[in-house]
């Protein structure tokens, strides 16, 4: 495959004096990079080489400085940070491919994190094996020593009786240990005596505490969030040295940053100490991206859509932040830590389609990926995907497909198309249009998952498209579940490396604080919180993030007496007095109501936890403007698509032509870019905004109407 | 039809299946968010379903999947007693075993759908509470005979009125409560799933027309039902008998308690016929027939294609024939509380082991039955609240299969989803500490694929409790779980009490036990049995058990003939081949 350059909207690339920010996404597939000189952004998408990922990000940065004209150490000595996403924690989750990890817990309950609380979720397969534990039974030791369920110490801890265990973790060639005691997040002290002891015995060795990594009740989710700590952090603890050095003595002399799962960046030393919090450093930071394009635009609430080659990624984004969640996990691993709440569906350009057993088609979730990839690619691949069918239905061009770097055999599609179709009675096109409608309904549902299940109208929201695919398809999610806007970002094909350069540094401290609000001294609240706050302060300090800019926000996790199950809602400033509280109760009720269908005010309200959430800004968190044309777009040439059971001639565009950004291209229409196509679809309009963004709306409206049904002030 | 509405027929097909599936766990994750009681919220002790305007079941979440084979009895009780009664706004309750429920607790909460004054949905969401008065604790009675004394009896009612709150239903359920605070936040979190559920149902309505909705339904139960059809036919023709019994549990228990099975495959018709299984006994224990065709379904569908969907249409190939008055077939006085849980493992077991002769291949080994414990509830002194927790920190094993070892901490089969309660979330409840919580060594039952191991759990009572409900099942190695194609039977399940003063006695009987301050239980539970001989088992495999502490030395070397040095932890290789060998 050919590397190659993308530049989008801004050629003209201008040596500046300005800071020089590149972020970097590592995939599965490509690495992207995103440079940003000043008022300059570019990209590179190079294809990757799992094998020796930093040798890729090196080529790609190769690329870039080529683009530029300059060489690499005149590129990275000019370049005063990086920020990096990347799938090595996932990866190693997924692969099996992680440190060797010991576990030293609470006597009694040394299986409480393989016990999985006694669920197994395709319940009746009876033919499936139980799952691989992270750390075997054999490397869990049980340590006598007990707090009870106030931080009482019951029995305390016997550090001779660590000796026989300290002998059998070096006997066993243990890499990482996980220290996870009973209530530890009511007194951390067991714990830091333990770690203590094995940091003077055991030198070299990583050590996690529960107490550290989650300081938060519910001893099966604390210590499975703690165990996966112990187990990623030497992994990415080694890929990222590694890759300081090589960018170091290629001439970068900045700061390297790491995307977190929470959508703010880290520095490299709490990522390699805390690599938990960076399992979803790949995909969390296209929110980012559409978040700050939606605010640009005054949008406080929108979907961001990520369709790749095998996954379709969905985040909602509420009030001008990606919506959070800590119910999640990767490859069975439960992980309790906030990651930004992205709901994976397997629908993707590579998407195979296929008729299943019970005469159903399906698109996805199994994938063609890269490799045949699909059959019109023409490397082997007999299966169509839905690539093949965007191919057949004449929404991309063969010989326009990636710059024209890749030649389409439309021939291939159509046998491959062929294949399903007579399972169904249908001819190649109709089979074709009825997988596009397929796994659109696929993408759909995985919107409606975050929007709909969770209480949240799409009618309201502004949807944000990005990944080189999505294009094509954008138009009939936004119509089937009613979004009144699409935005499809300059920068679609490349979002997640762009999600890094407009980033924010971000550091989260929780503490778990169980009161009745009605009874509480508040005092005890608001001690806990200037604790949080002072962590908070201390951490962006000790880290050189620099303080102007910051902002502490705080979040309190609340339910009603009895109730298992917190909802969270936000404490707008740290000290309580009574007045606050019932604002605080009040939002409480409103927010059960929308989750739960229903409020109870003569019950009491409790809080369960705190939050602190520290964010530092680093630096300009928008694109500026690019220079737009005069005049209205032409097309390029007419051809023929097909289009709910109608051949339809088009218009099609280039998308890199300057035109004035509100003329507006009316559907039915396809506008190429070098790496994605628009379809307008009938009865759809396009125009762009200042920043070279594509916005796609009902043709009936104005823009600024179908913006301001999504919430943009006038 | 025209190539477009063809493709839009497909389309639509996919679509709305799809979708009524996701309403169910739209349902099922409102109930998550708002429960009040541990069943609900930490057991996830519910389950949530979608039936058209016939009464079939379309669409289903069973985190439990006993609760849901017998609801559509449920909803054709409620549909009978109601006919010509039914009206927009109405939301029925039952918890009548003889009105198509399992058991008194569960609580069968169903709302109509209309459009335009036509009843074409229901929404059902069916728990299990934490409390329904009478003797009952958590909804058991080991002392009843009867099922008045398990209990408040609720047939058919209406829990609203054409939107309106039937308070005088509502008022006398609760007064019949010891925690009414409780179970009205659990069956206010019901009623809020069956309004979402409805909401959902009148937006796919209102998006695509009856009939494309209706075309969609019918082809979703119609492929189902050749689905599992199709699966029926792949078993041999036969008739395939066994026999399981209960445990002896009861003071004065007569001995027979036998669930006698004979399941009958010809073509792509299966049935179950339980002639000569023991008459009704005065217990729990008591199966309904609705639950005893939920047992049946739990049976067949965890050996045949896991994709099928549960529905109308895949039950439609299937029989259950019980005779009146039976163990498996209670009439209308006897006491069912026990039956979701013990007799439902006991009928899987007879119908795994009947259909392990027709089928080898996809022989299911036996599970753990139920976790001895139940839930205790009463006031804690530290926090001055009510209380009711669970007490299946431990779980029972899973049996193998071929070619997979049966899981740990799994079981009863009834509740595969059902969620084992968070230690700090418990001790912070209740009154009760945990001394342990692991699993138990030696406990799962020996095989080329070896059964899941059961959990063993020791918890002290701070002060005086309510009680807690005790039910030793699987005690016996008669009662244990069965292995297959040669595999090993589980450890039988045991509990004991030692009381503060220092005297420990064996739990030997179902009861009620009410501890004081100091005292400690234990319960340990048994794997699940093993498939095909243990002297197959991979060496390494057989060492790996050993080294992780879940298999002594000793059995690896009896019963797998594995020679392990219980120095070094070495094989000795010359000695396992020739303990091996000496086998064969």
């Amino acid at each position: 495959m050919n590397s190659g350059r993308v530049a989008e909207g801004s050629r003209d690339v201008v040596g500046q004096t300005t800071e020089t920010i590149i972020g970097i996404d590592t995939g599965g597939t490509f690495v992207d990079l995103v440079v940003r000189e000043g008022d300059a952004t570019s990209a590179v998408k190079v294809p990757s080489d799992p094998e020796n990922l930093a040798a890729s990000v090196l080529e790609g940065l190769q690329q870039a400085a080529a683009d530029r004209g300059c060489s690499l150490g005149e590129l990275l000595g000019r370049t005063s940070r990086i920020v990096h996403g990347s799938t090595v924690a996932t990866n190693a989750l997924l692969t099996g491919d992680t440190s060797k990890v010991a576990l030293l817990t609470t006597k009694g309950f040394r299986d409480v994190v393989n016990m999985r609380r006694g669920v197994r979720e395709r319940g009746l397969d009876s033919h499936q094996s139980p799952p691989r534990p992270l750390v075997p039974r054999r490397l869990i030791h049980t340590i006598d020593e007990r707090l009870d369920c106030d931080g009482n110490e019951l029995r305390p801890i016997d550090l001779a009786e660590l000796a026989p265990v300290l002998e059998r973790l070096e006997r066993d060639g243990v890499e990482a240990v996980a220290i996870c005691f009973l209530f530890s997040f009511l007194d951390p002290s067991h714990e830091r005596q333990a770690a203590a002891h094995l940091h003077e015995h055991l030198p070299g060795v990583h050590v996690s505490l529960s107490s550290e990594v989650l300081p938060q009740v519910r001893l099966y989710e604390r210590e499975s969030t703690t165990v996966v700590n112990a187990a990623v952090s030497p992994v990415l603890d080694a890929y990222l040295a590694a890759l300081d050095d090589q960018l170091r003595s290629a001439g970068f002399q900045g700061r390297l940053h790491v995307m977190q799962s929470n959508g703010g960046i880290c520095t490299p030393e709490i990522a390699r100490r805390h690599g938990v919090r960076s399992v979803l450093s790949g995909p969390a930071s296209a929110p980012v991206a559409a978040t700050r394009i939606a605010s640009t635009h005054g949008l406080p609430d929108a979907i961001c859509v990520d369709m790749g080659g095998t996954s379709f990624d969905v985040c909602l984004i509420t009030d001008g932040s990606p919506r959070i969640t800590s119910l999640g996990g990767i490859a069975g691993y439960r992980i309790a830590i906030p990651m930004v709440d992205i709901h994976t569906v397997g629908a993707g350009g590579g998407s195979i389609v296929e008729v299943d057993s019970r005469g159903v088609l399906r698109a996805g979730p199994s994938s063609a990926g890269a490799f045949p990839g699909p059959a019109c690619y023409g490397r082997g691949g007999t299966k169509a995907t839905v690539t093949d069918a965007n191919l057949l239905l004449g929404y991309i061009h063969p010989e326009r497909f990636w710059g024209g770097r890749l030649n389409l055999d439309v021939g291939a599609a159509e046998r491959a198309m062929a294949a399903v179709g007579r399972e169904l009675g249908l001819d190649p096109a109709e089979t074709a249009y009825a997988a596009y409608r397929v796994v659109n309904e696929a993408m759909v549902d995985a919107i409606r998952e975050v929007s709909v299940r969770q209480g949240f109208d799409p009618r309201r929201f502004a949807l944000i498209a990005a990944g080189g695919a999505a294009p094509l398809h954008v138009a009939s999610l936004a119509d089937e579940l009613g979004f009144p806007l699409v935005v499809i970002p300059r920068m679609a094909s490349v979002l997640c490396a762009l999600g890094g350069v407009l980033s924010d540094a971000k550091y989260e401290f929780v503490a778990t604080l169980i009161a009745v609000l009605a009874d509480v001294e508040l005092e005890v609240i608001n001690d806990r919180i200037e604790q949080l706050l002072a962590e908070a302060r201390a951490t962006l300090k000790a880290e050189d993030v620099a303080p102007d800019g910051a902002r502490f926000e705080i979040h309190a996790g609340l339910r009603y007496v009895g109730q298992f199950q917190e909802v969270e809602v936000d404490v707008p400033r740290p000290a309580l007095d009574r007045r606050l509280v019932d604002e605080i109760v009040e939002a409480f009720h409103e927010r059960h109501e929308v989750l739960n269908g229903y409020q109870a005010r003569q019950h009491a309200v409790e809080l369960v936890n705190l939050r602190v959430v520290a964010v530092a800004r680093l630096g300009d968190p928008h694109l500026p403007p690019v220079e737009s044309g005069a005049g209205t777009a032409a097309p390029i040439e007419r051809r023929p698509i097909y289009w709910e059971g109608m051949q339809l001639a088009v218009d099609v565009f280039d998308g890199e032509q300057d035109h004035a950004s509100h003329a507006a291209i009316i559907g039915p229409a396809l506008v190429e870019f070098p790496t994605t196509t628009i379809l307008v679809p009938p009865g759809y309009a396009l125009t762009r905004d200042a920043r070279g963004n594509s916005l796609l709306h009902r043709a009936g409206l104005a823009t600024r109407e179908a913006m301001a049904a999504v919430g943009a002030p006038a | 039809m025209t190539s477009s509405d063809r493709v839009q027929q497909v389309i639509s097909r996919a679509v709305i299946v799809h979708r009524l599936e996701a309403i169910t766990r739209e349902m099922g994750a409102a109930m998550l968010r708002s429960a009040r009681s541990p069943v609900f919220a930490e057991n996830r002790d519910f389950v949530t379903a979608v039936f058209d305007g016939r009464l079939r079941m379309v669409a289903q979440t069973a985190y439990i999947p006993v609760l849901l084979g017998s609801t559509p009895f449920a909803l054709e009780a409620i549909a009978a007693r109601f006919e010509g009664d039914i009206d927009p706004g109405d939301v029925f309750l039952v918890n009548d075993p003889y009105s198509g429920n399992n058991h008194l607790p569960d609580l069968t909460v169903v709302r109509p759908v209309f459009v335009d004054q036509e009843l074409l949905f229901w929404a059902l969401a069916r728990g299990h509470h934490a409390d329904v008065g009478g003797l009952s604790v958590g909804g058991y009675n080991p002392a009843a005979r009867t099922v008045w004394e398990e209990g408040i009896r609720i047939p058919p009612v209406k829990l609203y009125r054409g939107g309106v709150r039937n308070d005088g239903v509502w008022d006398l359920f609760l007064a019949n409560v010891r925690l009414p605070e409780l179970v009205a936040g659990d069956l206010q979190c019901q009623v809020g799933a069956t309004a979402i559920g409805a909401r959902a149902i009148e937006a796919t309505l209102a998006a695509y027309g009856r009939p494309i909705v209706a075309d969609a339904v019918q082809h979703h139960l119609a492929s189902s039902e050749a689905d599992m059809r199709a699966q029926i036919r792949s078993i041999p023709d036969g008739d395939y008998s066994a026999e399981r019994r209960l445990d002896n549990t009861e003071p004065g228990a007569d001995g027979d308690r036998t669930i006698r099975l004979r399941v009958s495959v010809r073509g792509e018709e299966i049935v179950f016929d339980f002639e000569g299984t023991s008459p009704q006994i005065a217990s729990y224990h008591n199966s309904t027939y609705a639950n005893t065709v939920a047992s049946c379904l739990i049976a067949l569908f965890s050996v045949v294609d896991p994709d099928i969907s549960m529905n109308w249409g895949s039950m439609q190939a299937i029989r259950v024939e019980a005779p009146e008055g039976s163990l498996a077939s209670a009439a209308r006085d006897a006491a069912t509380s026990m039956c979701t849980t013990v007799t439902c493992s006991v009928i899987v077991e007879a119908a795994w082991l009947a259909l392990a002769q027709a089928i080898p291949d996809r022989a299911q080994a036996l599970w753990s039955r139920r976790g001895i414990a139940g839930v205790s509830s009463g006031i804690n002194p530290r926090t001055k609240r009510p209380f009711a927790v669970i007490h299946n920190l431990s779980k029972g094993g899973s049996g193998a299969t071929l070619g997979f070892d049966g899981w740990d901490q799994l079981s009863p089969v009834s509740s595969t989803g059902g969620r084992a309660p968070d230690p700090e979330i418990f001790e912070l409840s209740s009154p009760h500490r945990i001394l342990g919580c692991e699993l138990r060594p030696d406990s799962a039952g020996a095989g080329r694929w070896r059964g899941g191991h059961g959990g063993a759990y020791r918890v002290q009572f701070l002060s005086a409790t309510t009680g807690v409900i005790l039910e030793p099942s699987g005690v016996s190695h008669d009662t244990a779980p069965q292995g297959v194609q040669g595999g090993g039977h589980g450890l039988p399940a045991y509990a004991e009490i030692a009381d503060v003063d220092g005297s420990v006695r064996r739990v030997d009987q179902s009861t009620i036990y009410r501890p004081g301050p100091g005292d400690v239980l234990t319960v340990e539970l048994s794997g699940g049995g093993g498939y095909g001989e243990a002297a197959e088992r991979p060496v390494a495999d057989v060492l790996a058990d050993v080294l992780d502490d879940v298999l002594s030395i000793a059995k690896a070397r009896d019963v797998y003939r594995v020679a392990i040095d219980p120095e070094t932890f070495e094989v000795d290789k010359t000695e396992t081949a020739r303990l091996r060998t000496r086998r064969q």
